[in-house]
Order: structure tokens, then C-alpha cells, then sequence
């Protein structure tokens, strides 16, 4: 099939599956312009079991977060999803609108770049000069196409558009229309027409958002993962899928292996070592979740193409090297100290990764 | 089966329970209610059906003797068991408690000391929070029983939650025995009941839903073997009082039956029972927690106050409810009202769950006398306003008054002292004492007050000893005096008997230490026991207390220290430190106290100066208080320092010396030429063996110079080597050179055990 050579399936794609099964198994009241009732909804991103089919989760942390954000969006509210770089911001926004409406690709990018038509709606110019203004010659932004179908828009990294930007969509929450006085004419927003925005807590200052926007959102804070065996499990379901959809033709990463990713991670994320015995120096970069996701597909990779099919500690220490090290003399420093203070003296288990490391970071 | 009693089983401190428990009895009428709590509290009812009583309130019982165990009843305005009582008084219903009397449950062994987390009923609860998804028990709780709808429902409901429990959990916990016990008392008590002509319908039985169904069979008879066991009930005599409680404790104590975690927030859901509105809950919650923040200064507008009512119901809906549960009124205020941040929000959310009530009782309410004394005498003394919850500071000067009429309010912060003083020996954590930020301010005190429960138990517990605060006061401080395992400690009691205005505890006290001080004791024992005492008779006279019977005292421990003087400078250079700082105690002694004898002081002090064979740090230290006393001239001096540092005398011996005598009065020594003069010749006389050694020991003995004691005694050596001062000022005060440091360096090797 076509869909197949696909590089990224969106989420209603991936999981066409599981959508059809929970629609099918429906028992409570779907709100109007949704296709799933809320708690459809959260089994479908948290998991479970619906009519004999295991529902695989999607977002592993605190369901309770879940549950804020789509009664959120049952109360019409726009939803903001504030967190670290790589606490799966985007990954539940998307999820949250696919589960929904079936529709997960109704986005706006935010960057420095966006402008506020492409949060309302611009010109087909040529058209626009043939014809004058006409319905034909508008293009519609995927916020409006959202109100007109009532169906959810998202927009990610909201935080990094210029202020003007983000206050165009204060009127678009607050009246719940845009009007478009070229054509005389105003776009209602039809009941289920709702905006999840993400923004990112590392960015705070770049374009601090304004408190009338941020009223018009409800605040969810995603964490980052609560505990070491919570963040292995994310890891090791989002690598299985990942490798999945890659084929690295390599094995999948031992146990062990997440485990040692997972902790040099979290103790140079926290700044202390697990057992809160010692101080670590913290590096610039964010190493989240999401990195380390990326770093093991990557030492998947170099297994699959260049070495046995297994990750060898060269491998993981090649990775790490990379997602430690941001800015070179600062972080050389406190990867070199973690090494000799930290992983050295953790024993055999650990010394072929120390070595590795050390022969890297020279 | 219509002979049977009611039953409503409830669960402690629930709202809904209180709520449908009094209509429940508004329909049934019946005209008798035992509720379960100890029968010997029935006593109690009449204060608890006060309409004066403010709850939270709580029954206080405690052993009479030692070592003292305490348990406590607390109720809140939505204790089910409270609202009963209310009913009977309000209905002309008899009322009785039906539980093991406090005498049995206080001599039962404690089951406390098992560790929560094993028990069979936590692990149950824990099995149940899994299957719900909720973050505790608490929150199924007030899903599923506190939002019922109907009495009916809620007495189903508990039935079958305590019918439930028990069966997963008998015979597994420890307190397993226990209850049984309790249970075979209940319903012996549920017999005598209806042996006083009442019919079984008549009676409506209020307990703990986990033990209704051990209740049912009450119309047994019971076994001969449970008999015997309800007859030989072991027993401990004890006391019972009322006392107010606090919202803050209830949510501390949390636990079943204790407490619980939001004592405010289910003040709130009683309310909005009673209006028969229980949605308005989620409003005043989220409300409160708005008001608390504009308050504090971040606004919040009452549309995202609107919202969050909004979130919180589609999050109750998400769960199956139809009204927010406390866990969704807090995630909604956290979403909406603190950006999605509960750091923000947190304040608000205590002082909205928690709150900050106190219960009240009407005056003269089952009191144990020593309550009723502090109550008297914090009225008396103005004090009222300090018994709060959030801790105030009182600024006391104790002196008299003299623009004021009478003596009562010349000396009222002198009584307000008398008071506080006795509290805190008592160890009523109401007060607090500041550290004096003066140390001669003796007119002025810094207190901080706060008032806590704890406090009232504490003062219940003092009850032990003594019908008022004075007497508690007196008797502990004649019990601590007469366990005191020193002198210091005797003489702490003493300075103590006169913070707190009370003479005779003084004398007591001063008796017990006068037999004591002949006993064999050390002089820095003495020394502190001295300046203690000094202290007291120094100042003691802000206080109006008599001292007279202290002198004698102190004249003969001064005169004891005096003795004992030269023995105790027979020690090594660790010990002398104590020995300085008792010899420094006990000469402000003598210098404060005229009436003491000064002779002796100065003839021992002189005995240590002179003598060869003591500590030579103490000889010198005991020369340099006879230099500051003017005792020692300047020829004497000149004369010690050549004999102390005389050639054939050890090196360290003469530093050590030098050391004691530099410890007290400095400029007086610089000031003596001739002193740095024969320092000098000393120095220039040894051998280089030996003024290795001695440098040593100087350089300690200069250590703590500053730098312009220093400069002046550079200037004295510069006028004896005809130098100019300041030259030599600078080769003493400057870094080391090159060369100099080498030779400083070879001094580390060098074998001072030689």
C-alpha cells in the first residue's frame, strides 16, 4: 500500500484500529462534534481493553493529567500544554485530536516566522487579483477550518510566535468567530471547535504569552517522569514503536541497556544521583525523554548498519557523548566529572560503558 | 423481625452520614440512641448538647498515674455521632454511649505500634484505590457515600462497605481482638438498654458501619467464656475532660475515625447539605480559594472561577459523578485558578480544606480544675487574645508602672511573666520564650504565644500534678529538684522558682542543693552553680521575690569553690579551659556580692599564682585576675614573669604561662614595659633547642592578639631594642618572607616530645 512508504502515519492513521474499536464499543454520550465520549477518549490514550482488543497506551505518566485535559475540552476551553522539551507535549495534543475527531492534522507551527494569517486566513493572490475577493480566492488557515467543521486545532510551540500572533487568537477564543469584513461576511465557530496549543517551559522569556491569552486557556503542566521505572517504560514502548517504523535491523535494546540510558538521564537531568547520595554537575542540554528515545533508536542504528545487530557499549557511548555534550568545554567538564565520580565507581556492570565514554570524551 | 433495633452505621466524621442519620431519626423517632463512644462519657452529653459548645471539640481521656496515656474523641459539627447527640437533646431522646469505657480502652495494651502499612484494612483500601483509578480511599469515599443521594442510599451503602470490609479483613489485623471486645461490650450495653422497658424499635444504634454486623447478634446470650471475659475487664483509674479541638488537628490526625484530611472543606459539604444544594459546595470551594488569592495579590477573575465550577463538573462526570468530588475541585483550581501550577495554588488549597477554626466550650464546662485556672488567669491577666491558633509575640517590661492606679495593673506584666514562666517549666507548649537579645536587659521578656490542642492536652496532662498552675508548677519543679543529678541543674530550679514568683519552691530547691553542694562535686560545677545563683540574687529584685534565704547558700558554695581552687588547677592543658571559665564565674561572683568571702578567693587565687607544681596556664591565668584586681603590682609582676621564665624551667612550662597571664586584661600587659623587657632578656637567653620549643608556645600564647595589640607591642619592643616602632610594627605584623618561611618549615620537624 501507498501508506506504507510513508515516513510518519498521523495518529488516526497509526491507530485506525483502536479508534474504530472504541467508536464501535461506545456506550456513554459522545459530546456534539466528537467522535468518542470522554472516556473513550482516555482509555484510548492511557489504555485498556475495549471489546476484546487491547487499547495500547499512549501517554504513560499521570492519568489524572489525562483527564483534566480532555474535560478541558468537553467545556469547549482551549487546552495549553506547558512542559520541559520532550515531556510529550505534542504527542498528547496530537493523540487528544485524533481521538477526537479523527483528525489529527489541523496544525499551525508556531515559529518566529508565523504571521497572523496563517492563524486567520490569507489570499490565493493570483486569484485575489483575477476575481477580487471571493470565497474561492480565500485560504483558509487550519483554525478556521476547525471552527467551521467544529473540530479541534492545534498549535504547537505557541510561546515562540511573535506576541501579535498569539493575540490573534485571543478574539478567536474569547467571540468564537472571525469575521472577514473583505467578504462582509463572519465564520462561526460550530459547537466542538476547540484549540490545543503547546508551549514550552524552556522557552519562558522568548515571547512571554500575555495573561488575556493565558486566562483563555486552561494550564496543563506536563512533568517529566515521575521515577526511573516510569521513564524506562516510556521508553522502551516508544523505541519498540519507533524501531517498528524504521526498520533498523537491529535488536531491539536489552533491558539493561534502556536502564543505563534511563539513568545517566535522570541524574544529570536532576542534578543528584538516584539514591540522592551525591551532587552531579547539570549540562545545558534538556535531556528528556524524548532524547533518549532518539538516542537509543540512533545507537540502534549504528548496531544495525555498522555493527552486529546488538548495542554495544561503543554504541551507547557515541550517543551519549552526543546528547550530553551541547556546548563543548562546560559540558566536556561535567560529563568527564560525572564519568569518573558517578558511572566509574558503579562497578562491573557499568565499566565497559565508563570506558567507552571516557575514550570519547577526551 | 420486628423486634429489632436500628441500626445506622456510619462512618466517622462523614457529613452525609450526619446529614441522613438526623433524618433518619427525625423519621423514625425513636426514643432511645446509642451512639458508639464510651460509656462512661455519657456524662459528657449534657455539655456536648450545650448550644453554647462550638465543635470541633473533643473528649479528652487520661490516666491519673504515670507514666500518662491519653486518647481523644474529637467531633466535628458533621460527626455523625454528634448530630445524634444534638437530636436527643433537641428531641427529648435518651442518648448513651455504648463502647468500652476509657478505663478499659486506656489499660488495653496499644495497638498502635503496628505498623500501618501491614494491616489487612490498608491493603484492602489500597486493592480499592487500584480499581477506582482515585487517588485514595478518601476520594471513593466522597464519590460514592458522601455524594448519595438519598438516606437510603447512604445507609445501604455503608452497611455494605462495612459488611464488605470486615469480611475481606477479619481476624487478620491486629486490633482484631480488640474490636471483638468491643463488640461483645456493645452489645451487652444494647441488652441493658432494653431492659429498661424500652421496645427494640423504639432504639436506633449509631456506629461504625464495620460494626453493624458484629452488633446483630445482640439478642444472644452470650457465652459463659465472654462473660467471665466482659467481667474481669482489666481497668486503670482515669480522667475524662472536654476541650476544644482545631480544624488544623482534625486534618493532622487524619486516619479513620481520627480525622480527616480537609476538615474545612467538609464544614463546606455539611453546609450545603443543610441548604439541601449540594452543588453549591464546588462554588464556595473555588470561591474561597479565589478570594484567598486576590487577597495575596495575584488576581483572578470570576470568569476563570466560573470555568473552573465548569471543569470540575466534567471532571466528576469523566468519573461517573454527577457533583465534584474535593479531588476535582482542587485539580480544577490548580488548572484555572493557579496556571496549571499547584505551587501557586497550594496556600489557598490549605486554607481552604483545612481552615483554621477552633472549637469553643461555655465557661465552666467540664473542666479539669487546672483548665479552669488558666482560663481564670488568662482572663485576668489580659491574655485572652493570645490564645490563637497563628502565633503572636509579647513584648513584657517587667518593671513597675507608675502612671498607672492600682498595683494589680503596675505589675501586670510582672504576673504576665509569674504566668508564662510557670507554663513553659510546665512545659505548655502555649508558650514560648525568645532568647534575650540583651544580656543585661533583665526588665524585659520576648515571648511568642501560640495556642495549639496540644497545649490544652499538655495542661490536662499537668492536671497530674497539681489542681492549679501554681501547684502543678511547684510540684514539678520539687519533683525535678529532687531527680536534678547536679548542681547546676539545682541551681537552674532555682533560678527558674524565681522567673516564675514562686519563694517557697526557691527555698526547696535551695535546701536541696545546700545538701547536696557538701557531696563531692567539681569545681566547674560549683562554679556554674554560682553564677547562677549570682544571677538570680543580681536581678531577682525586678521580680519582688525574696532572696534572703539564697545567701547563705552561695556564701558557703563561694567559700567551698574557694577550697577547692588549687586542687582543681592540678590538671592537664585540655581540662584547664573549664577550669579558667569557672575560675572567670566565680570572680564576678565575688566582684558582684560584697557579703562573700573575698579574703579566701584572693589567698587561694594567690596560692595558684605562686605555687610551681599547678597547671602553669592556670598560675598564669590566676595572676592575671589578681593584676586586674590590683592585687599584684608591678614589681611582684616583673619579679613572677623572671621566676616563671627563668632559665632551667621547661620552655613549655614558661609559655604556658605567658599563655594564662595574656588570657585576661591585655592592655594592662602591654601597657607594662618592663614586662616585654624581661620577655625579652628570657627569649635572648635560650638556646636555639630550646627557643624552638618556646616559640611554639608563644606563638599560641599571641594567637588571638589582634593586629593593634600587635602594633602596640611592637612599639614596646622597638623602645627596648631603640628601634623605631613602627619598622618593627611592620616585621611583626607582615607576611613571611622566603627565608622566613624555610625556617618555619623546619620547624615541623622538629620533636617537641623531647
Amino acid at each position: 500500500m501507498e501508506q506504507n512508504n510513508v515516513q510518519r502515519l498521523p495518529a488516526e492513521q497509526l491507530f485506525q484500529k483502536e479508534i474504530d474499536a472504541l467508536i464501535a464499543a461506545e456506550k456513554d454520550p459522545v459530546p456534539t462534534g466528537w467522535r468518542m465520549s470522554p472516556r473513550s477518549v482516555r482509555t484510548y490514550i492511557c489504555g485498556g481493553k475495549v471489546g476484546g482488543m487491547e487499547i495500547t497506551p499512549k501517554y504513560i505518566g499521570q492519568e489524572r493529567l489525562v483527564e483534566i485535559a480532555i474535560a478541558t475540552l468537553v467545556t469547549d476551553r482551549a487546552l495549553l500544554l506547558i512542559g520541559e522539551p520532550g515531556t510529550a507535549k505534542s504527542w498528547l495534543s496530537e493523540h487528544l485530536s485524533a481521538a477526537i475527531n479523527g483528525d489529527s492534522t489541523k496544525v499551525i507551527q508556531g515559529t518566529a516566522g508565523t504571521t497572523e494569517e496563517q492563524i486567520r486566513y490569507s489570499w490565493n493572490y493570483a486569484m485575489l487579483i483575477a476575481q477580487g475577493p471571493s470565497l474561492g480566492a480565500m485560504l483558509k488557515s487550519p483554525v478556521m477550518t476547525a471552527m467551521e467543521t467544529g473540530t479541534i486545532a492545534r498549535v504547537e510551540e505557541i510561546s515562540r510566535c511573535a506576541s501579535e500572533v498569539q493575540d490573534a487568537l485571543i478574539s478567536i477564543l474569547s467571540e468564537k468567530r472571525i469575521s472577514v469584513p473583505e467578504l462582509n461576511m463572519e465564520v462561526p465557530a460550530r459547537k466542538g471547535f476547540s484549540v490545543i496549543a503547546t508551549a514550552n517551559t524552556r522557552d519562558k522569556g522568548v515571547n512571554e504569552m500575555s495573561a488575556a491569552l493565558k486566562r483563555r486557556f486552561n494550564i496543563v503542566v506536563l512533568p517529566s517522569p515521575a521515577d526511573l521505572e516510569a521513564e524506562m517504560e516510556i521508553v522502551r514502548t516508544r523505541v519498540e514503536q519507533q524501531a517498528g517504523n524504521l526498520d533498523l535491523n537491529a535488536a531491539l535494546p536489552a533491558e539493561e541497556v534502556v536502564e543505563k540510558v534511563c539513568t545517566v538521564f535522570r541524574e544529570l537531568r536532576n542534578g543528584e544521583t538516584l539514591d540522592r547520595s551525591q551532587k552531579v554537575k547539570t549540562t545545558t542540554g534538556v535531556l528528556s525523554t524524548a532524547e533518549a528515545i532518539s538516542l537509543l533508536c540512533n545507537s540502534m542504528a549504528l548496531a544495525g548498519s555498522f555493527g552486529n545487530g546488538q548495542i554495544a557499549d561503543s554504541d551507547l557511548a557515541a550517543g551519549l557523548q552526543g546528547a550530553v555534550v551541547k556546548e563543548e568545554e562546560k559540558d566536556s567538564l561535567a560529563w568527564k566529572e560525572y564519568l569518573e565520580n558517578v558511572m566509574k565507581k558503579r562497578g562491573s556492570r557499568w565499566s565497559g560503558l565508563y570506558r567507552a565514554c571516557k575514550e570519547l570524551n577526551q | 423481625m420486628g423486634n429489632e433495633p436500628f441500626f445506622f452505621g456510619i462512618r466517622h466524621l462523614s457529613p452525609a452520614g450526619a446529614f441522613y442519620l438526623r433524618r433518619f431519626l427525625d423519621e423514625k423517632r425513636p426514643k432511645m440512641v446509642l451512639v458508639e463512644g464510651p460509656d462512661d462519657l455519657t456524662d459528657m452529653l449534657v455539655h456536648l448538647q450545650n448550644p453554647d459548645t462550638k465543635p470541633p471539640v473533643a473528649v479528652l481521656a487520661y490516666t491519673k498515674e504515670a507514666p500518662v496515656r491519653t486518647i481523644l474523641y474529637p467531633f466535628a459539627e458533621y460527626s455523625p455521632e454528634y448530630q445524634a447527640v444534638l437530636w436527643c437533646g433537641e428531641n427529648g431522646a435518651e442518648c448513651r454511649f455504648i463502647d468500652l469505657p476509657t478505663e478499659v480502652f486506656l489499660a488495653l495494651p496499644s495497638v498502635e505500634e503496628a505498623s500501618q502499612g501491614e494491616e489487612e484494612r490498608f491493603l484492602v483500601y489500597r486493592a480499592l484505590d487500584r480499581r477506582t483509578g482515585e487517588d485514595g480511599h478518601e476520594t471513593f469515599w466522597e464519590r460514592t457515600m458522601e455524594q448519595a443521594g438519598s438516606a437510603e442510599g447512604y445507609h445501604q451503602g455503608a452497611n455494605l462497605f462495612g459488611k464488605s470490609l470486615r469480611e475481606l479483613t477479619q481476624g487478620k489485623d491486629s486490633d482484631w481482638e480488640e474490636i471483638l471486645l468491643r463488640e461483645a461490650w456493645m452489645r451487652k450495653q444494647i441488652r441493658e438498654a432494653l431492659g429498661d422497658g424500652i421496645s427494640p424499635e423504639e432504639i436506633v444504634i449509631v456506629t461504625g458501619a464495620y460494626h453493624v454486623e458484629g452488633l446483630k447478634g445482640w439478642a444472644q446470650e452470650p457465652s459463659q467464656e465472654e462473660k467471665e471475659r466482659l467481667c474481669h475487664l482489666p481497668r486503670v483509674s482515669a480522667n475524662h475532660t472536654l476541650m476544644p479541638y482545631s480544624d488544623y488537628r482534625l486534618s493532622s490526625r487524619s486516619g479513620y475515625g481520627a480525622g480527616n484530611k480537609a476538615p474545612a472543606y467538609y464544614a463546606l459539604l455539611w453546609k450545603a447539605l443543610l441548604h439541601h444544594a449540594p452543588m453549591e459546595t464546588a462554588y464556595h470551594y473555588l470561591s474561597r480559594i479565589a478570594g484567598y488569592q486576590r487577597n495575596s495579590g495575584s488576581p483572578v477573575s470570576s470568569a476563570s472561577v466560573i470555568e473552573a465550577v465548569r471543569l470540575s463538573y466534567e471532571l466528576a462526570r469523566l468519573r461517573g459523578g454527577r457533583i465534584p468530588a474535593l479531588r476535582d475541585l482542587r485539580d480544577a483550581a490548580v488548572t484555572c485558578l493557579g496556571g496549571g501550577d499547584m505551587a501557586s495554588v497550594s496556600l489557598a488549597v490549605a486554607d481552604t480544606e483545612i481552615g483554621t477554626k477552633i472549637g469553643s466550650l461555655p465557661e465552666g464546662v467540664s473542666r479539669t480544675s487546672i483548665q479552669e485556672d488558666f482560663y481564670r488567669q488568662l482572663k485576668e491577666l489580659k491574655l485572652e487574645k493570645y490564645r490563637d491558633i497563628t502565633a503572636q509575640d509579647l513584648a513584657l517590661d517587667l518593671r513597675e508602672k507608675r502612671n498607672v492606679v492600682t498595683e494589680k495593673s503596675a505589675f501586670l506584666d510582672l504576673h504576665r511573666s509569674f504566668f508564662l514562666h510557670r507554663l513553659r517549666v510546665l512545659g505548655v507548649s502555649f508558650v514560648n520564650e525568645k532568647k534575650r537579645q540583651q544580656e543585661n536587659a533583665t526588665w524585659g521578656e520576648q515571648w511568642v504565644l501560640r495556642w495549639t490542642p496540644e497545649a490544652e492536652i499538655e495542661l490536662v496532662e499537668a492536671a497530674l500534678k497539681g489542681d492549679t498552675i501554681v501547684q502543678a508548677a511547684a510540684f514539678h519543679m520539687k519533683e525535678q529538684a529532687d531527680n536534678a543529678g547536679s548542681l547546676p541543674l539545682m541551681a537552674q530550679m532555682i533560678e527558674d522558682s524565681f522567673l516564675c514568683g514562686m519563694p517557697a519552691a526557691a527555698v526547696y530547691a535551695t535546701d536541696m542543693l545546700a545538701q547536696r553542694s557538701v557531696d563531692a562535686v567539681s569545681l566547674e560545677e560549683l562554679a556554674g552553680t554560682i553564677q547562677r545563683l549570682s544571677a538570680v540574687i543580681r536581678y531577682g529584685g525586678i521580680r519582688q521575690v525574696d532572696d534572703a534565704p539564697l545567701l547563705p547558700i552561695l556564701e558557703k558554695i563561694f567559700y567551698r569553690a574557694c577550697l577547692l581552687l588549687s586542687g582543681a588547677c592540678l590538671c592537664d592543658d585540655n581540662a584547664s579551659g573549664a577550669v579558667a571559665d569557672a575560675m572567670q564565674q566565680i570572680n564576678a561572683a565575688a566582684l558582684s556580692h560584697d557579703f562573700l568571702n573575698e579574703e579566701a578567693w584572693l589567698s587561694a587565687l594567690w596560692q595558684v599564682a605562686d605555687r610551681d607544681d599547678l597547671n602553669a596556664k592556670l598560675s598564669g591565668f590566676a595572676a592575671a585576675i589578681l593584676l586586674e584586681r590590683g592585687q599584684m603590682n608591678t614589681e611582684r609582676l616583673k619579679r613572677e614573669v623572671l621566676r616563671r621564665l627563668s632559665f632551667g624551667t621547661p620552655a613549655e612550662l614558661g609559655a604556658g604561662w605567658f599563655e594564662g597571664l595574656a588570657m585576661k586584661n591585655r592592655y594592662a600587659l602591654i601597657a607594662r614595659l618592663s614586662l616585654w623587657e624581661s620577655l625579652d632578656n628570657y627569649l635572648e637567653g635560650l638556646d636555639e633547642e630550646a627557643f624552638k620549643r618556646a616559640l611554639v608556645f608563644l606563638r599560641r600564647a599571641f594567637a588571638d592578639f589582634g593586629a593593634k595589640e600587635k602594633d602596640e607591642i611592637a612599639e614596646n619592643l622597638g623602645e627596648i631594642w631603640n628601634l623605631n616602632g613602627s619598622q618593627v610594627s611592620e616585621a611583626v605584623n607582615g607576611a613571611l618572607g622566603e627565608k622566613e618561611m624555610e625556617l618555619v618549615e623546619s620547624l615541623e620537624d622538629f620533636d617537641f616530645d623531647l
